[in-house]
């Protein structure tokens, strides 16, 4: 099933970008003008293209969660080096990453169909979006190391153009910056497989890990090196610091849609690959209390800090979501190098919160900018009174971020606290909460102003925006739907806990 | 006796070569069809020749004692010897519609077909002395090639590559000699010539021989610091930087190598020695050294040729760990890269040969006029990167895991430069790919004129290339488990 998701998907995206391409060469010979009034008439093309689209999205979606609720059988489909299977086999971290991909990808599929019909350039970019979640999806049922590490750079060279959309050279430019550090912690990654490989039984994922035991004690030192580097650079993906710096450059120049997914799904490949190195591969209890351990944690509370303090100075809306998730992101690392049941079970729930809300206000974000055409956080003064719809799931997803009860921000971050003080780390025990005390009382501080100042404007109340008051539309419903889902999973995540302490009995 | 087809398979190319600029041809047609079959024979023969190898030599003269030409095919010359095969006929197919906007057709077809006989020459050389013949040839049957053009700079540059190759071959020549005088034999045999008793105390001395023996070799095979020619190099005609400046020559340096370290001077002296110490890190330096002057550089050519300076050292990196694991990461990466970076070359030239634009900078949004050319550069560049699914992983992957097993710094810094080496490949090959692909929004197309894909007879040899790199990137063992079994012939 989950192979056959993966290759509707390809397909499709093979598909498309030919098309894509067609239509280049056959509009080599329109002049401008002639193009520019092609790509704006609204013609029946682009239904079709639509029905296209949701449709291979929804088979693709159906297929892949059969996967995730049927049994995890392993498909292999070929070998490379050494006789190393190129294998599927959902586990339990996998379903969960699986169904959140999905969840997502679907939201943004349906989002984006009125969102890019101004971006222009649809075919490409539904090209590219099919190939990610190809990508995607093997990444989450990836049964092996090498497989995972051939998804992951399968899915960097898929999502780069989805950056691109409509933009000129600086949204080039950005792409290229993410590339770049994608492939840069891709190869730190690597480097550190090359020198673990020597010293693993298998590279298939096994809870609590495949070293070889006398090997491992052996080269100890080297080892950690290597743990190391794939940490900081799988990380990168995550928007770890130091090699954090493309999330903020390539997220607001993107469109609203790809930002969404780059934002909830993309960036959290990062945090898989993490999860399948330290809890399917080391174990946990070849690094608990090593300088690994401690560093991974001091670089993920300074990008925590750091993230949310340059959130707080930036004006750029879309910007200011990127740096926010860049400490959000990494209160995840930051529960996944305690290594104890409950930081692990509050960073899952952090990590399931993040990607819905971060997608919502992503799209709103999207709205807003199609609507207004402005894209400073300052200029939504009173944007609530035409278009409350869409501020109203903004600043219930924002609440969730911050960590209010009863959202399911708020108990991933309780659990994350009660993790850290559990975890018998000295100072970075209590050092923990306090830094993420502080990052909420600073996503407040950018998050809410938005809100307020829409509801509220005061006196400033200008003459701009929309005239119209907003109606439910495609991109609202999606918005709306990914918000619930998150308050859902803030009201009863007893399932969720329960299933995490699953894995979590079986890892730690 | 079917080892007199040894000599048949070398002559054949160099005669009939020769031929090209005798015969007065009244149509180009007639022309191409003799040159495309007197190379389809040729690797015919070289392939007949590797799936049923002659197990003795055939010597085709005696100067005196021990110096004589003489021939033999064994597993490591096999694996040279069919990757020339296999190229040849493809990249003469390529020239047949690029040289159409060259010059002096007859005299290119004529040097190019017969540099392919010296190259099968070297690869089944059977001693060190023939070895050393064919690879002073290489030179001379090259260098009209480089000059083709007959520009100064093509002039200078002929001239440059001509000083490097000749003062290489010298330090060669001095290893031969203390070959001769302190070898068994100076035929290639696994593990080496050296003899004992003859040796005595010299170890000391043989050490420093052979660093500079390799060395001498590693001018062809553009190691720092003897690696300036090569990017000058690239003024030639595509045709000639594809496959003799990114095959043909400078692989006959790595290969070179091989012999010298595994069938002449033999592991067993060299393992852990200064020798061994100071090559390694020479080639971990030049890893690092090309890649970056590939950055810099905005000529399309020359950064190609400055990325081969890097990827020839992956080889003899592998070459210098003289272990099987070594020897075995160095010939996948022989093989690969020569796939992929003859496939970035014709790609280049493909551009040239339509746009004559050959700066990097010129390139932007090529890619929607010449989707097939542009789309089969990513390829090629993916590959050298190092994506996984592509020839440029496999080679990588034993490359590094040999580093592993080796152990100690400099194996760990070895494997360093390759992922820097990586990223940095990313940089200048994907850079260009994304950039002619998405020029930006504001980009006006009509700047480009009326420029598409070439002719089948540049396309085909590019997507045969392609196929190639897809496929060895996801069986990869088709190729490995038969080098595998020709690194277990050499230990």
């Amino acid at each position: 099933m989950l192979v056959l998701s993966m290759t509707v998907a390809l397909l499709a995206g093979i598909l498309l970008l030919t098309a894509s391409f067609a239509e280049h060469l056959g509009q080599g010979k329109l002049s401008e003008a002639e193009k520019r009034s092609e790509a704006e008439a609204p013609d029946g093309r682009d239904g079709k293209l639509h029905i296209f689209v949701g449709g291979v999205m929804l088979l693709a979606a159906v297929t892949a969660l059969a996967a995730a609720f049927g049994e995890g059988r392993e498909t292999v489909l070929f070998f490379l080096m050494d006789r190393i299977p190129i294998s599927f086999r959902l586990d339990d971290v996998g379903r969960i990453f699986l169904v959140l991909t999905v969840v997502i990808w679907t939201a943004v599929c349906f989002y984006s169909f009125k969102y890019m019909r101004h971006e222009g350039e649809e075919k490409r970019f539904y090209g590219f979006f099919f190939l990610a979640y190809a990508a995607l999806i093997a990444l989450d049922g990836a049964a092996n190391l090498i497989t995972f590490y051939f998804f992951f750079e399968f899915m960097t060279l898929c999502s780069m153009p989805l950056v691109i959309g409509r933009g000129g050279r600086e949204a080039v430019m950005a792409a290229l910056k993410y590339l770049f550090y994608s492939l840069a912690g891709a190869y730190l990654a690597l480097f550190g497989i090359f020198i673990l490989y020597q010293s693993c039984d298998s590279v298939a994922f096994r809870a609590g890990g495949v070293l070889n035991q006398a090997l491992a004690q052996q080269n100890q030192g080297i080892l950690l090196v290597a743990v190391f580097a794939m940490l900081v650079g799988f990380g990168a993906k995550a928007g770890m610091f130091p090699l954090h710096a493309w999330l903020p450059t390539a997220h607001p120049i993107a469109p609203a849609p790809a930002s969404a997914a780059l934002s909830a799904i993309i960036v959290k490949c990062g945090v898989l690959a993490v999860i399948r190195t330290v809890y399917f591969i080391v174990g946990p209890n070849f690094l608990r209390g090593t300088w690994v351990q401690k560093v991974w944690l001091i670089l993920a509370l300074i990008t925590v800090f750091l993230g949310s303090m340059l959130a707080f100075l930036e004006k750029g809306f879309k910007k200011r979501l990127a740096y926010s998730t860049v400490s959000q992101v990494s209160y995840i690392l930051f529960g996944l190098a305690l290594f104890t049941p409950q930081a692990f079970a509050g960073a899952i729930l952090q990590l399931l919160a993040h990607a819905l809300v971060k997608c919502a206000l992503f799209m709103t974000a999207g709205i807003f900018i199609l609507r207004t055409g402005k894209t400073q956080a300052e200029d939504y003064i009173g944007i609530g009174k035409k278009m409350g719809l869409t501020l109203w799931g903004y600043t219930i997803a924002s609440l969730s971020l911050i960590g209010i009860p009863p959202t399911a921000g708020f108990i991933g971050k309780w659990y994350l606290c009660q993790g850290a003080l559990d975890a018998g780390l000295g100072v970075l025990s209590y050092l923990g909460p306090a830094v993420l005390l502080v990052s909420a009382v600073l996503t407040a501080g950018y998050l809410l102003p938005v809100s307020i100042r829409g509801f509220l404007p005061g006196r400033e109340e200008g003459d701009w925006g929309p005239k119209e008051r907003e109606k439910a539309d495609l991109m609202t419903v999606t918005l709306w739907f990914v918000t619930i889902l998150s308050l859902l999973i803030g009201l009863f995540p007893g399932h969720i806990l329960a299933f995490v302490n699953g894995i979590s009995d079986a890892i730690l | 006796m079917r080892e007199v087809f040894l000599v048949i398979a070398v002559l054949l190319p160099l005669i009939g070569g020769a031929g090209i600029s005798v015969i007065p041809w009244k149509k180009r047609g007639a022309m191409m069809v003799y040159t495309e079959g007197v190379v389809l024979l040729t690797s015919a023969l070289a392939f007949l020749l590797i799936l049923n190898r002659p197990a003795g030599a055939f010597t085709l003269f005696r100067f005196t004692g021990q110096l004589s030409i003489s021939f033999r095919l064994d597993a490591v010359g096999s694996v040279f010897t069919a990757l020339v095969a296999f190229l040849w006929p493809l990249a003469t197919l390529y020239s047949f519609e690029y040289m159409t906007h060259e010059k002096h057709e007859k005299v290119f077809f004529m040097f190019y077909v017969m540099t392919y006989g010296v190259t099968l020459g070297i690869s089944m050389a059977e001693d060190l002395v023939t070895l050393y013949f064919f690879y002073e040839m290489l030179t001379l049957v090259t260098v009209p090639l480089v000059m083709h053009t007959l520009t100064k700079e093509a002039i200078r540059a002929g001239r440059t590559y001509l000083w490097y190759s000749l003062g290489g071959a010298a330090f060669a020549f001095i290893g031969m000699i203390f070959i001769l005088v302190y070898g068994n034999t100076a035929d290639f045999t696994p593990g080496g010539v050296l003899d004992a008793a003859a040796l005595g105390d010299k170890r000391g001395l043989m050490l420093l021989i052979y660093v500079i023996c390799f060395c001498g070799f590693s001018v062809k095979a553009a190691m720092f610091p003897f690696s300036a020619w090569l990017p000058k190099a690239g003024v030639a005609p595509t045709p000639v930087t594809a496959l003799l400046h990114a095959v043909a020559v400078v692989k006959a340096g790595a290969f070179a190598n091989i012999r010298v370290t595994y069938f002449i001077f033999g592991t067993a002296l060299l393992r852990g020695t200064w020798a061994q110490k100071v090559l390694t890190a020479l080639t971990i330096f030049t890893i690092v050294y090309g890649c970056s002057r590939a950055l810099k550089e905005t000529h399309l050519k020359r950064r190609l040729a400055w990325s081969t300076v890097s990827n020839l050292s992956y080889i003899l990196f592998g070459v210098t760990m003289m272990s099987p694991l070594g020897l075995m990461g160095a010939l996948c990466h022989m093989v690969c890269h020569a796939v992929m970076k003859i496939c970035s070359f014709f790609c280049a030239g493909a551009v040239i040969y339509r746009t004559e634009r050959t700066y990097v900078h010129q390139l932007d949004g090529l890619g929607r006029k010449m989707p097939a050319v542009f789309l089969l550069f990513t390829v090629s560049g993916m590959a050298l990167m190092g994506v996984p699914g592509l020839t440029g992983f496999v080679s990588k992957w034993y490359l590094a895991k040999a580093a592993v097993a080796e152990g100690g710094l400099l194996s760990y810094l070895g494997i360093a430069a390759l992922m820097i080496s990586a990223l940095l490949t990313a940089v200048y090959m994907l850079g260009i790919s994304v950039r002619a692909f998405f020029p930006g929004q504001d980009f006006r197309y009509d700047s480009l004129g009326e420029v598409s894909d070439p002719g089948w007879k540049m396309l085909l040899p590019l997507w045969i290339f392609a196929a190639v790199m897809v496929l060895i990137g996801l069986r990869p063992e088709l190729l490995t488990d038969l080098i595998g079994d020709v690194v277990y012939s050499a230990f």
